[in-house]
């Protein structure tokens, strides 16, 4: 069996028109490119939605942020800088950010 | 103006003349306006899947956007497959459903589905409209979004009320981009210069982009070795010196061999899937990457590119073009190499002299791709079929081949060529499938012979799943199991119970004479064509394994079922 490769540890902070099924759409990006999402925190900013992600993945995560911003409800995705890799066994825990 | 009335409106603004659809209870406001419209032809078809799939085929013949409509419920879900073999091809589509009134919606009404959550993940962008004004903004934004950029299906999900309710909202003319933009391909060009063999890898970015000109233009004057994928087929055009057809898994030795060995690899196009690049690290090992794409999410997905460039191919095409013009590309050996690779390694498909022999599958398609006018339209299933036709027959446009690539849809092939059939009326159609994929859709008779259509179908039939035998016997020790389709109906009979003309043909003396007689008659014609049951794809490489891990038939192990189910 191929090593498990290591988990990493990204915040991304995402902003959205507040259309129908915005959230659904950006929690299925996630899933499908491969994270698991850790944390998530929403709030509605006058006309937009701001959403703070905290995602758990072994794929790049520009990957993912590339297929977000192809969604026609997101308007930005910037992504935090720190990169925490996860040891293999390593219980993650979800910190404040 | 009610809102069913305003969604016509959009129709005609769009110059959408034709749509596939099938009524019922809440899309019935749209069927009501639809009886006073004198400009919009619907299309009945026999099952939503196939209003959908037709829509596609449509796009993809006429490179104008389809159109599919459905009821609530089941009509909504039973478009899902087509819809998701549009998002997975990038094809341009724009799908309306009805949904329950808005004040049962979430009460699990008769016919209710969450179609907007279902749809996510098979769509460009959905839309439930939530407040009548909305309606004409909407519809605006779906045909834009719909064909702009990177193509691909939009829904809006329309509860029932407001397509009856009175709508005064106006819609926003959307801005179109002119695409006329410059564009900087000097690192392009450096990297191609500095190049020794560069390699042209093409999709149906190509086409999708409305880029099959200014692709031929730059593919002559650069005279840069090429190959496709599956959805690639035709950009070069049949005639094309350097064009070494399609690579990956059931491509040919010498387009697998030149990306095995070129040192540049330059992606236009396509977004470098599995079946087209088979083990990634095994890939153009020797290749420094350059990817031009309509679509920015595809740069480095699976492959680090050394550059990548995005925009519309049109205008990067004719940059490269003009540069290449003006500073020849020094390639004449590399070439050459090419050439011989094609002569030795491309695909040649004996005819059978034994005017006895069973019909060969991969014969069969070379003759039909000889007979058949240039601008015939083959749209294919999948399975055997759609790998021989994409390996034998030689197509002069990518808009002559419709294939199922990225989604594989069974089924795709009879309710794609009806669309096609409905985006040219003059047009010699062909649907050349398999006796699996033509049962997923054998409903779609009755729209042929209901609108007169002249579409030619073609079963090559194996009495079983070929694709999925050859694999069995391939990769699983030969232990077949499901795959027989011996008990299929007599397709003949089928095609006459719908008043559809048929032929049988099952010996090699007999191709010619089918061929020509199916595309001579003036209406819509069966052939069906008996092939050996144990015909396979050449060559083929295993799934997961590198693409010049190809297997022949000279690999082919001691045939001796082990077991069968």
């Amino acid at each position: 069996m191929n090593p498990q490769p290591k988990a990493a540890s990204y915040q991304i902070h995402c902003r959205m028109t507040p259309e129908a099924a915005a959230l659904e759409r950006l929690c299925q990006v996630a899933r499908v490119r491969g994270f698991r999402i850790t944390r998530m925190a929403m709030e509605q900013v006058g006309n937009s939605l701001d959403i703070a992600l905290t995602l758990e993945g072994t794929r790049p995560i520009g990957m993912l942020q590339s297929q977000l911003e192809k969604l026609q409800t997101v308007v930005g995705v910037t992504l935090a800088d720190q990169e925490q890799p996860l040891a293999a066994n390593q219980e993650y825990r979800v910190t404040a950010s | 103006m009610n809102g069913a009335q305003h969604i016509l409106e959009a129709f005609h603004r769009h110059h959408i003349d034709t749509v596939f659809g099938y009524p019922g209870g809440c899309i019935m406001p749209l069927y009501d306006a639809l009886v006073d419209d004198a400009v919009v032809e619907h299309v009945l078809c026999r099952h939503e899947q196939a209003c959908a799939l037709a829509a596609d085929g449509y796009a993809r013949a006429s490179g104008k956007t389809g159109v599919c409509i459905a009821t609530s419920g089941p009509g909504a879900t039973n478009l899902i497959t087509g819809v998701a073999n549009a998002h997975r091809d990038s094809v341009p589509m724009v799908v309306i459903t009805g949904q329950v009134p808005s004040a049962l919606i979430g009460t699990d009404a008769f016919q209710e589905t969450d179609m907007l959550g279902m749809a996510l993940g098979i769509v460009k962008h959905s839309y439930l409209v939530e407040q009548a004004d909305e309606l004409p903004g909407i519809l605006e934004q779906a045909f834009h979004l719909a064909s702009e950029g990177r193509p691909g299906p939009v829904w809006i999900d329309i509860p029932k009320d407001i397509l009856l309710a009175e709508v005064i909202a106006r819609p926003a003319v959307q801005e179109v981009e002119t695409g006329n933009e410059d564009v900087d391909v000097s690192k392009v060009m450096a990297m191609l210069k500095a190049s020794q063999r560069p390699l042209l890898y093409s999709g149906g970015g190509i086409s999708l982009a409305h880029a099959e000109e200014a692709f031929r233009a730059f593919t002559e004057t650069s005279g840069l070795p090429g190959v496709t994928t599956l959805k690639g087929l035709g950009n070069a055009g049949k005639r094309a010196p350097n064009d070494l057809g399609m690579l990956g898994m059931h491509g040919s030795r010498a387009a697998n061999r030149a990306v095995a060995e070129c040192d540049l690899l330059l992606v236009i196009g396509a977004r470098l899937d599995d079946r087209a690049t088979g083990k990634l690290e095994a890939f153009a090992p020797n290749a420094r990457t350059i990817h031009i794409d309509a679509d920015a999410a595809e740069f480095n997905k699976l492959r680090p590119a050394d550059l990548t460039l995005k925009g519309d191919l049109t205008t990067i095409l004719r940059a490269l073009t003009g540069e290449v013009e003006t500073s020849p590309l020094a390639i004449s050996h590399w070439q050459q190499t090419c050439g011989q690779w094609h002569t030795t390694g491309g695909f040649h498909a004996a005819d059978n002299d034994d005017p006895y022999a069973p019909i060969h599958g991969p014969a069969f398609i070379r003759q039909l791709s000889r007979i058949a006018p240039d601008d015939t339209v083959i749209a294919c299933d999948v399975g055997q079929h759609q790998m021989w036709v994409a390996q034998y027959y030689d197509f002069d446009h990518p808009r002559h081949h419709l294939t199922s690539g990225g989604l594989g849809t069974m089924g795709f092939g009879l309710p794609a060529a009806i669309g096609a059939q409905f985006a040219d009326r003059d047009s010699m159609v062909i649907n050349v499938t398999g006796d699996g994929s033509f049962m997923m859709n054998a409903q779609e008779l009755a729209t042929i012979r209901r609108y007169q259509l002249p579409v030619k179908i073609i079963i090559l039939d194996n009495q079983c799943l070929g694709m999925v035998r050859q694999q069995q016997e391939l990769f699983y020790n030969n232990r077949e199991s499901q795959i027989d389709l011996d008990d299929n109906p007599d397709f003949l009979t089928m095609a006459k119970a719908f008043g559809i003309h048929a032929l049988h043909i099952n010996r090699s003396d007999q191709v010619r004479r089918g061929i020509e007689t199916l595309l001579a008659y003036r209406g819509p014609m069966l052939l069906h064509v008996a092939i050996a049951r144990e015909e396979n794809v050449w060559p083929i490489v295993k799934p997961g394994a590198g693409n010049t891990d190809m297997i022949d038939e000279t690999h082919r192990p001691r045939r001796n079922k082990e077991h069968v189910a």
